[in-house]
């Protein structure tokens, strides 16, 4: 094989090829070793590459496959992970310059389990400052969209995205707090899950809002999605709020049979008067699809959702300014511009509005688990347009400015953190923009630990689609 | 609900040991007043009746929970 073409074949297509010694994982890490150094700095998506641990790794792989000590499906498969996750002896900055000689001496839950898997790390991925995605500087260089290079990757997991995307990596790590995985997996044309709060170990993650963060998948197909949460679910008595329950195993469930399956509509999304009619219409297609694979597709309301941007960013504001709250005191210029205003709106904000949005997300959970009874999956756009144009600079600029950022398509991810519910996007289709094709996502959502049936309604659509097969220009 | 002043959030900010000044005090007004309005908008019948309820559902078994 072509080392200029292993790095196109899937995560699992890879794990496959290595275990039946038809490739090796020196072989495979070198690849994205190169094409790295060809491609990233343009795309600026990794903050480090760690180029002779991964070789070192990818031997040490190697080696124990000659031994027949196969570890499973990901034993050699390259990966990278999102700058927000410990790395031991690897810097671990966050996506700032504050932690920017932050060495751990331990790794997060899981990348242990990922070494533990036997895939070998690339390097630390870029990502807005503190995963609170709207920083406009990046110190360690601005992530661009592979599809388009003026445009967002998505934030804040930015440099998951735009190397999965562009092939620097077999499948990758993000973290979701609004929309962090979702949203670059929508602006990137990749499958991304916020798996169930408390199904992913949130131990050595570097916190933004301790009650919505979870980390999880980003890929370039269900499968290898559905590959990579198993190597990371599972309870960790480090992180108190696993949950002791069994990890399913999510690739059985990728049979294509949806037959039965009730897919909800979200009326308040597909009806939103912001969506871009051009996303509106590929969403209800892939909904159309849905049902001609044999789901049945209903309507569904969430009278909430339009507010859930605005609750999601004060609880948000307000739990991220708290664990914050030496560094605002010592280090507020250190901070992206943006991320000083809103840490410094979360430390001032009035107790009693933080305890109304509070009482608004739960109501948020109580519509949404009341959907979740008349469907066994919701559906929604990934968002209301495809990937923005990167910003230009940063600050607010008046009030409405302000208001625009807390409502709109953030509310079609919000709402599903606000609820604690998994929430997967999977690519449903392009959009022509100035002669640019730019890709867009179908969000589903479930019931808590429903990630498998997730797993399983995307993969049926995916499998019906070619989407999943397009490749950016810069590929 | 009336916006608030640039004076007032830099009380507030006073309040909790945090001397907001220029330019960020002008932002930072913008972004507070507009969350407050938004969630100030949001009144569903029965909100005041709803408990803010921990993330984890009762019937979910935390880790550190017996038995």
């Amino acid at each position: 094989m072509n080392q200029a073409d292993i790095p196109f074949l899937s995560a699992t297509a890879l794990g496959e090829l290595i275990r039946q010694h038809d490739i090796s994982p020196v072989e495979v890490t070198e690849a994205y070793l190169e094409r790295i150094d060809a491609i990233d700095g343009t795309l600026h998506s990794y903050i480090t590459v760690c180029r002779q641990e991964a070789l070192q790794a990818a031997r040490a792989a190697e080696q124990e496959l000659a031994r027949g000590e196969y570890r499973g499906p990901l034993h050699g498969v390259p990966y990278a992970v999102k700058d927000q996750f410990w790395t031991k002896g690897l810097l671990t900055t966050g996506g700032s310059t504050i932690l920017g000689d932050f060495v751990p001496n331990e790794d997060a839950t899981v990348v242990a389990r990922l070494r533990a898997a036997g895939a070998v790390l690339l390097g630390k991925l870029n990502m807005s400052e503190f995963a609170t995605g709207n920083s406009v500087h990046h110190p360690y260089g601005t992530p661009h969209n592979p599809w388009d290079l003026r445009r967002n990757p998505g934030t804040s997991s930015s440099g998951s995205g735009a190397a999965t995307a562009a092939f620097l990596c077999a499948t990758s790590l993000g973290e979701d707090t609004g929309g962090s995985i979702r949203n670059p997996a929508n602006n990137c044309g990749l499958v991304g899950i916020r798996p169930t709060w408390g199904s992913v170990s949130r131990y050595g993650m570097l916190g933004a809002c301790w009650s919505m963060d979870i980390g999880g998948p980003i890929s370039r197909t269900v499968e290898d999605c559905a590959l990579t949460l198993q190597a990371i679910a599972g309870y960790d008595p480090r992180d108190p709020y696993t949950a002791q329950r069994a990890v399913p195993d999510y690739r059985a469930g990728l049979t294509g049979d949806i037959k039965g399956q009730r897919i909800g509509v979200i009326k308040e999304a597909v009806e939103a008067d912001f969506l871009q009619p051009q996303v509106q219409a590929a969403v209800m297609q892939a909904i159309a699809d849905l049902g001609t694979l044999g789901a049945t597709i209903v309507e569904v309301s969430l009278p909430i959702l339009p507010s859930a941007a605005a609750v999601t960013r004060a609880i948000l504001a307000v739990e991220s300014a708290t664990l914050h709250h030496d560094w605002i005191r010592t280090r507020l210029r250190d901070y992206d511009h943006n991320v000083q205003i809103d840490f410094l709106t979360g430390a001032i904000l009035p107790a009693q509005l933080y305890y109304k949005a509070q009482q608004l997300r739960e109501l948020t959970r109580h519509q949404v688990f009341a959907a979740l009874q008349q469907a066994d999956v919701l559906a929604l756009p990934g968002s209301s347009e495809p990937a923005p144009l990167l910003p230009t600079g940063p600050g607010i600029q008046s009030k409405e400015d302000a208001r625009q950022r807390m409502a709109g398509r953030r509310s079609f991810t919000g709402v599903f953190n606000l609820a604690n519910v998994p929430a997967l996007c999977v690519p449903c289709g392009f959009v022509s923009v100035n002669g640019k094709d730019l890709p867009i996502g179908l969000q589903l959502a479930g019931k808590p630990f429903a990630d498998g049936l997730l797993l399983q309604v995307a993969h049926a659509y995916e499998q019906s689609t070619t989407w999943h097969t397009r490749r950016p220009p810069i590929a | 609900m009336a916006d608030l002043s640039k004076d007032e959030v830099k009380s507030l900010g006073r309040a909790v040991g945090l001397d907001i000044d220029e330019p960020l005090l002008t932002e930072v007004t913008y972004n507070l007043n507009a969350l407050r309005e938004l969630l100030d908008s949001v009144n569903p019948p029965g909100l005041d009746q709803l408990e803010p309820l921990p993330i984890v559902p009762p019937h979910e078994r935390l880790a550190h929970e017996p038995g």
